[in-house]
């Protein structure tokens, strides 16, 4: 009796096993985004269902994060339960890098076939230590282009075709001062992520550190454009709230308020003034963006990345190929003012504006296909929130009157070469 | 012998019905507390958490660290200041408990309205203060109109690292303030009428009821308000990453000791430092038991001696 007991036991976990190995040709696997739901929910759902009816043995599970996604990326890593493809950026891509929380690329997908699919310039942004962590996403770029109130500058004199550089700039910011009462320009000086001054640096051709990886940027030159900055603060031509506010979100508030009167960067800044003030919008016109000495387009991109606890590497790398692919990224640029970081866009026809009356659709065209033009910058030093919080601190002072620019730049630059581990 | 099982039995049952809250506090409280204060002993980083690496026993290495760290010394001399703030904090709620507590018309719209700040959301209170405390904000205008200020040298009360604290403590107090009131008015209203009223009779003023009858009978609640309020103010971290942006600028003027943890830890996710986040946060509850004794020092009850 037992023993037939026991061979029903065993046929039946044979039969388990059997359904089983049916249902294993079925794969979910988890995909996480930043801060894309609800306003791209049909995008997002929309691409979810190609690749499912392109791939029918992988279902995707989508979850949102906002907040606090790394906090729970870690979370999940550490309980056993990582996500199979996560939405980062440069900083944290970067970060998770390094400390051994991500999958290099070159294990799922060659580098010939990365390299085929996207700008080089891009995949450079998500490299570390000479290995590719992340399928670049959409990008940005932070100049892209100058949209402004014609308004204000007709008030103050100000030809927009005249401005052609950074100091151009600067300079017409302050006649729409004097004349309007009205910012002009808001540079981002101290951003609270990263360390933005640094950038400053960057678009106007001076170094951040040498080929050791030494920082050297207290030259004299440098700190002449410090200087310059903290007088245009003093003088109230830029605002002293910048030291508190990232200057993003700080001219898309006083811009639909008539208080600024020019914005750089790409056209996703202009959703909230079509939002929130729909008459100036439509007045808003749009010329290509002024740059610095450098003459470069500085941004940045979001990726995909493959955690190194996924247990189903393989359709994440498929998932996320196809998700990133050029075809559903000049989707989503249709859907939203993003710019494109798979190659050979900018000849893509379906990033021609539409409407070349519409600002953003103007914009759109004019940056859409740009990707190829995205700059990172400089790669971040190890110890990165250490170092870039001590620089912050440090550039703070010199705008508060507390230290002078150069001593401000030479304290940072000592800090950065003793604690870059 | 039978009063022994009785007492046996009431005690089982007594235990049977805290088992379960104590269970999850057991989970939720007491293990993160004690595996936190463990991890400020060991080295141990996010790689060692992707690596499945173990924390590593390195003694008081940490806190040798921590407490060599200006940073941290800039927070937990930033989180004294802080403190102030329960005494004012006090004093007001229970003076406007006092006042609340009369038997007037309109003073359930008084006690309503104290209330409003502590059901308001910290994000919607942080966008009316930052239009307050602006350079050209309702602060300085109101300051112009009593002709308190110089308005050509008006500045953002937020962006000066003499003011900045001060400013943030004011919206912690605006926060509070209704809180304490209630649990104040909750007090007082537990006082016999009958002790105010044979007081009257002898002849005691209302300053004299107020120091000989409220006061000793409402000291149970001002060591709970004290005591959570010093606890709320040590601890301080919403307001600091709202008004900051997590800088705890300008020129770490707002730095707290809890913002260094939280840097070290959540704040950077990627980048954690579990050890060192631990040996600070452990270093901070000292601080908090330090203050908590003295809050019931202060408060006690002075026992027998008395006729």
């Amino acid at each position: 009796m037992v023993k037939k007991l026991l061979a029903a036991g065993m046929l039946g976990l044979g039969l388990l096993g059997l359904g089983g190995m049916a249902q294993q040709r079925t794969v979910e696997i988890e995909f996480w985004t930043y801060y894309l739901s609800p306003n791209f929910d049909n995008y997002i759902k929309g691409v979810i269902a190609d690749f499912e009816k392109a791939n029918p043995t992988v279902k995707v599970k989508w979850v949102d994060k906002q907040d606090t996604m790394e906090r729970d990326l870690t979370a999940a890593i550490a309980l056993g339960k990582a996500p199979d493809v996560v939405n980062l950026w440069q900083d944290s891509t970067f970060a998770a890098a390094q400390n051994g929380l991500l999958t290099p690329l070159t294990e799922l997908t060659t580098q010939a076939a990365l390299e085929n699919a996207y700008y080089p310039n891009v995949l450079s942004i998500f490299t570390v230590d000479g290995k590719p962590y992340g399928y670049p996403w959409y990008g940005w770029v932070d100049q892209g282009v100058m949209m402004y109130n014609p308004e204000l500058l007709a008030k103050a004199g100000v030809d927009p075709n005249g401005i052609k550089t950074t100091d151009d700039l600067l300079a017409a910011s302050e006649k729409i001062k004097k004349a309007t009462g009205a910012y002009g320009w808001l540079p981002p000086v101290k951003d609270p992520n990263g360390a933005s001054f640094l950038g400053r640096f960057f678009l106007e051709g001076l170094s951040i550190y040498d080929a050791q990886g030494k920082a050297n940027f207290n030259s004299a030159a440098h700190v002449a454009l410090l200087q310059k900055y903290v007088d245009l603060m003093k003088a109230d031509v830029i605002p002293q709230e910048l030291l508190r506010k990232e200057a993003f979100q700080l001219t898309n508030e006083l811009y639909s308020q008539g208080k600024v009167a020019i914005m750089i960067g790409g056209p996703q800044s202009l959703n909230r003034v079509k939002e929130s003030n729909p008459d100036l919008y439509k007045k808003t016109k749009v010329v290509a963006a002024p740059l610095g000495a450098a003459k470069l387009q500085t941004g940045g991109a979001m990726d995909l990345v493959i955690p190194k606890a996924s247990t189903k590497k393989r359709e994440a790398a498929l998932f996320a190929s196809f998700m990133t692919s050029r075809a559903n990224q000049v989707k989503f640029a249709n859907v939203v003012p993003i710019v494109s970081t798979a190659r050979g866009s900018e000849n893509d026809p379906n990033l021609r504006p539409k409407d070349p009356n519409d600002p953003i659709e103007v914009a759109k065209g004019m940056v859409s296909g740009s990707g190829r033009f995205i700059n990172p910058g400089f790669k971040p030093p190890k110890n990165t929130d250490d170092i870039f919080k001590n620089f912050n601190d440090n550039i703070e002072a010199a705008f508060l009157g507390r230290k002078s620019a150069k001593q401000a730049l030479d304290d940072a630059v000592t800090f950065w070469n003793a604690n870059a581990k | 012998m039978h009063v022994k099982r009785r007492a046996l039995t009431t005690a089982l049952i007594a235990y049977a019905f805290l088992a379960p809250a104590l269970v999850l506090m057991g989970l939720f409280t007491f293990y993160p507390v004690i595996y936190g204060a463990f991890l400020g002993f060991t080295d141990y980083t996010i790689a060692d958490l992707a690596a499945k690496e173990p924390p590593r026993w390195v003694g008081f290495a940490n806190f040798a660290q921590v407490l060599g760290d200006p940073l941290f010394q800039t927070g937990v001399w930033n989180s004294l200041k802080y403190l102030l703030v329960v005494p004012v904090l006090q004093v007001a709620a229970l003076a406007v408990a006092v006042l609340v507590n009369q038997k007037l018309p309109l003073m359930g719209l008084f006690r309503t309205s104290y209330y409003v700040p502590v059901v308001t959301s910290i994000a919607l209170a942080a966008v009316m203060w930052d239009w307050i405390f602006q350079k050209d904000g309702f602060l300085n205008w109101s300051l112009r109109l009593l002709h308190l200020i110089n308005w050509e040298g008006r500045f953002s009360w937020l962006l000066n690292e003499h003011t900045a604290l001060w400013a943030i403590m004011l919206v912690t107090f605006w926060r509070g303030f209704g809180y304490y009131m209630v649990l104040y008015l909750a007090g007082l209203q537990s006082i016999p009428a009958e002790l105010e009223e044979a007081a009257v009779l002898d002849g005691a003023g209302a300053w004299q009821r107020f120091w000989r009858i409220t006061v000793p009978l409402m000291k149970p609640t001002l060591l709970l308000c004290s005591l959570l309020s010093t606890i709320a103010a040590i601890r301080v971290l919403e307001e600091i990453i709202v008004f900051t942006g997590g800088s705890g600028g300008p020129l770490n003027s707002t730095y707290t000791a809890l913002l260094y943890v939280y840097n070290k830890s959540w704040g950077n996710m990627l980048d954690a430092n579990f050890g060192v986040a631990g040996a600070a946060g452990l270093l901070i509850a000292l601080v908090g038991f330090a203050l908590s004794y003295l809050n019931f020092y202060l408060t006690r009850e002075e026992r027998g001696g008395r006729a």
